[in-house]
């Protein structure tokens, strides 16, 4: 989702001005912002990847170990396995841009929502559940959300005796192919892989899809606008403001607010320039900070405050859109202030670096 | 950094960036290639922005749209989004059109992420002067359906190669892909007719849709009254609300009157979604048009218009490197080659519902006409007034960005060329001396007109 920010009359000015820059008579200092771009990049980007593909592969054991196992311990592994996969993927979703966006993996991994009645087809029928079925099929038949469909059902009271072994099969094939895709995501940013990352690395340097580090700055920017954007006026917005349960992401095992504070921490991530143990802090950060320290610390106020408020909304989400709109108000209030601030402050000073 | 911009904005202005840099009077409102819905951005999202000058209402309205854009439908009964198929090419709009810019062409044969599907017909001309579907299989070859249905068949792709030479010695080698259709789920009649297209880039529709009709018809000249060996004539379409023939606009051989009904016919034969345009499944009557069928219709007024809200509400970078000596020399190239004689530069837009979209000086590089393109180019397929050869000129806003945005896009209607100098090679029949005149250019020149195209 995008927003109208860009003063165009500041920006034809910019352009003027670029061509300036070759006249000798007039030096403007550039400044390097390669710090940055390799943190973001290797600490924070690569980094929270290569979690998801290593969690998605505890969640593919997970899996197989309940269908060869079944019992209440290896159902409590598994539904544990995909919260803890579903993590860092919603921790990355404040840079779904690259190999996610343009691979078609994104709605491999998290197409919504799940395409219950051909997945009832399929488990009715005889056709064989494999990696190779479910890899060709629409991500509505796969993914995170089918996963959780299938483990939690459609109530979220889903318990080990209502499973039949097409579902354990189902589960199983579907795991493997969400830890492969995450796998593939990984390694088509990795510099060993498909080597994404070197576009951000050598911005302005002969990146092909950054002609300046700025411009890549400025995907960064963008992208925590959008996260936000799509967690206060889509993920919250949608359940709420039509106060219906059905039109909410994670609602069968009611993981919805870890989905909006993961979504938040993703914002911090990369504006901190810092994910679990690793990264430097190097980030967007320190150019806010730069410019105006005031700002920087309302920033880090703001994320913080949302995902206080995300996290005080009581009991479920799908309960509370009907029983506590207060707290579900404010959180909306406290995303929509960050995504502001985001949008009206922080971007116009990269965009004007 | 925040002092210098002022600094230089005034240096800039005052002094014009030098006297002795010839600058084409035109060039600095070329820039503005959306006139004031026109967004500055060079990034990878540089086809998502809305409109620069939209309102407050209607950025509310793009937001809902924006979602619309992005949903994946499902087999009906759903709670939600139900409705796709039976039978489909992709599960959303953006599928397809990847970032809002060009599809990707079948990367093997049955590739299901690709974006490029084939068009049908058998000889003849059809109801309102339209094709006639192949029977079994319909207008267009859906490559995919819900569990249970069969697929009409598969997409698989065959090359030759052929090559080109330069005045300068040097050559290049294009690649033609010929699309055919394997494991059918019924024979194919003899004689199907194939068009293979690619899914063009969405943003600056709205624009297009603003454009007067009569600035349309202006510049067509049907039998090359003037001799300049570009005709150019309408494609005239069969509008379904109006239930009368209108000029055509979108589409790659433009079939389609209006951003709206354009939605409403990519919801009904790529996604399988009935409207109020198109009530009926488009596979009704087919063996494998049983599954996932619901009473009603697959989506509302509402998500119909907002699909094509979306795009007509999605903005046009603005072009870049105006002031390159490169560039500035190429867009003289591309006028002395006649090239703006289809991919007319300029318009002005006349009032559209969406405000923002009304009275724009734009440049969009298209005359929305056709034109006949040769037989290298042609799919053989006639579409109502448009011939087997006869293409609408694509616009070329946004055109040097599309590999910024989707580094596998391709460009032409069947992704056939991988760059843009491949693209101006493939052309032939009225944009034939133009493509000679590229061709026997100097390498340097040859370089200019690119980095012009580059920089749109």
């Amino acid at each position: 989702m995008k927003y109208p920010f860009l003063s165009t009359f500041l920006l034809a000015g910019l352009l003027l001005c670029s061509a300036c820059e070759k006249d000798p008579g007039i030096i403007i200092p550039e400044t390097d912002y390669s710090e940055i771009l390799i943190n973001t990049g290797e600490n924070v980007i690569l980094k929270t990847y290569e979690s998801l593909a290593i969690k998605a592969s505890a969640l593919q054991t997970a899996t197989l170990d309940l269908e060869n196992n079944p019992n209440v311990s290896t159902l409590e592994t598994a539904k544990a396995a995909w919260r803890s996969a579903r993590s860092p993927w919603e921790q990355s979703e404040g840079f779904l841009f690259g190999p996610v966006d343009q691979e078609g993996i994104d709605p491999a991994l998290d197409s919504w929502p799940v395409n219950v009645t051909d997945l009832n087809n399929v488990l009715a029928s005889g056709n064989a559940i494999t990696v190779d079925f479910l890899s060709q099929q629409e991500g509505t038949l796969k993914g995170f959300h089918t996963i959780e469909f299938l483990l939690w059902g459609e109530n979220g009271d889903k318990q080990i005796a209502d499973f039949t072994t097409r579902e354990f099969e189902y589960l199983a094939a579907a795991s493997a192919v969400l830890a492969g895709d995450a796998q593939k995501l990984y390694d088509l940013w990795k510099p060993a892989g498909g080597n994404f990352i070197s576009n951000v690395l050598e911005a302005g340097a002969g990146s092909l899809l950054y002609i300046s580090q700025k411009s890549a700055l400025e995907e960064f920017t963008n992208a925590l606008i959008i996260i936000a954007d799509e967690v206060a006026n889509g993920k919250i917005n949608d359940p709420y403001s039509q106060q219906d349960p059905s039109l909410e992401e994670s609602r069968f095992s009611a993981n919805s607010k870890a989905d909006f504070a993961d979504n938040m921490r993703s914002i911090r991530n990369i504006y901190t320039g810092v994910f679990e143990a690793f990264g430097n802090g190097n980030s967007v950060s320190n150019i806010i900070e730069a410019q105006d320290a005031s700002l920087n610390t309302r920033v880090l106020t703001e994320i913080d405050a949302a995902i206080l408020s995300i996290e005080n909304i009581p009991g479920t989400f799908s309960d509370a859109v009907f029983n506590s709109p207060n707290a579900v108000s404010a959180a909306q209030q406290a995303v929509r202030d960050l995504q502001a601030t985001l949008e009206e402050l922080v971007l116009p000073i990269i965009s004007n670096l | 950094m925040k002092i210098i911009i002022p600094v230089c904005l005034i240096i800039c202005v005052s002094a014009s960036c030098k006297k002795d840099q010839i600058i084409t009077p035109e060039l600095p409102e070329r820039v503005f290639a959306g006139g004031e819905t026109t967004i500055f951005s060079t990034g990878p999202d540089a086809f998502t922005f809305p409109l620069e000058n939209i309102s407050q209402t209607d950025l509310n309205t793009h937001f809902l749209a924006d979602g619309a854009f992005a949903q994946h439908f499902v087999s009906a009964p759903a709670t939600q989004f139900g409705g796709l198929g039976p039978l489909f090419n992709q599960n959303s709009c953006e599928s397809c059109h990847i970032r809002n810019g060009r599809g990707i062409v079948p990367a093997f044969d049955g590739d299901p992420n690709s974006g490029l599907l084939l068009r049908l017909s058998i000889p003849g001309v059809g109801e309102h002067g339209g094709i006639v579907a192949v029977p079994g299989f319909g207008g267009q070859l859906q490559n995919k359906a819900l569990f249970g249905a069969s697929q009409e068949g598969k997409i698989t792709r065959t090359e030759q190669t052929q090559l080109i030479e330069y005045l300068d010695g040097t050559s290049l080698s294009l690649s033609l892909p010929v699309y055919t259709i394997s494991d059918p789920y019924i024979p194919l009649p003899a004689g199907v007719l194939i068009s293979p297209r690619n899914a063009p880039p969405v943003f600056g529709l709205g624009l297009l849709d603003a454009i007067r009709t009569e600035d349309i018809l202006a510049l067509a000249d049907e039998n090359d009254l003037d001799g300049d060996g570009i005709s150019g004539k309408p494609n005239m379409v069969w509008d379904v609300l109006a239930q009368s023939k209108e000029v055509g606009r979108f589409g790659w051989k433009a079939e389609q009157p209006n951003a709206r009904q354009q939605a409403a016919d990519a919801a009904h034969n790529d996604m399988g979604l009935t409207s109020y345009y198109f009530p009926e499944e488009h596979c009704a009557g087919q063996d494998n048009c049983q599954e996932g069928l619901q009473a009603g219709l697959d989506v509302d007024e509402d998500m119909s218009t907002l699909f094509a809200f979306y795009f007509q509400t999605l903005a046009v970078p603005a072009q870049r490197d105006a002031n390159n000596p490169d560039v500035i020399l190429g867009s003289t190239l591309f006028v002395d080659a006649q090239c703006s004689s289809c991919h007319t530069p300029r318009f002005i837009t006349g009032s559209h519902p969406i405000s923002s979209l009304s009275n724009q000086t734009i440049y969009p590089y298209t005359d929305l006409l056709l034109h006949d393109m040769g037989p290298g180019l042609a799919d053989n397929r006639a579409v109502y007034s448009a011939s087997g050869q006869e293409w609408r000129t694509p616009p070329l806003w946004g055109l040097g960005l599309t590999k910024v945005v989707n580094p596998k896009a391709t460009f032409l209607h069947d992704g056939r060329a991988q760059t843009l100098e491949e693209a101006i090679l493939w052309h032939g029949g009225e944009a034939e001396s133009s493509r000679e005149k590229f061709r026997t250019m100097p390498k340097s020149e040859r370089n200019a007109l690119l980095a012009f195209l580059e920089g749109l």
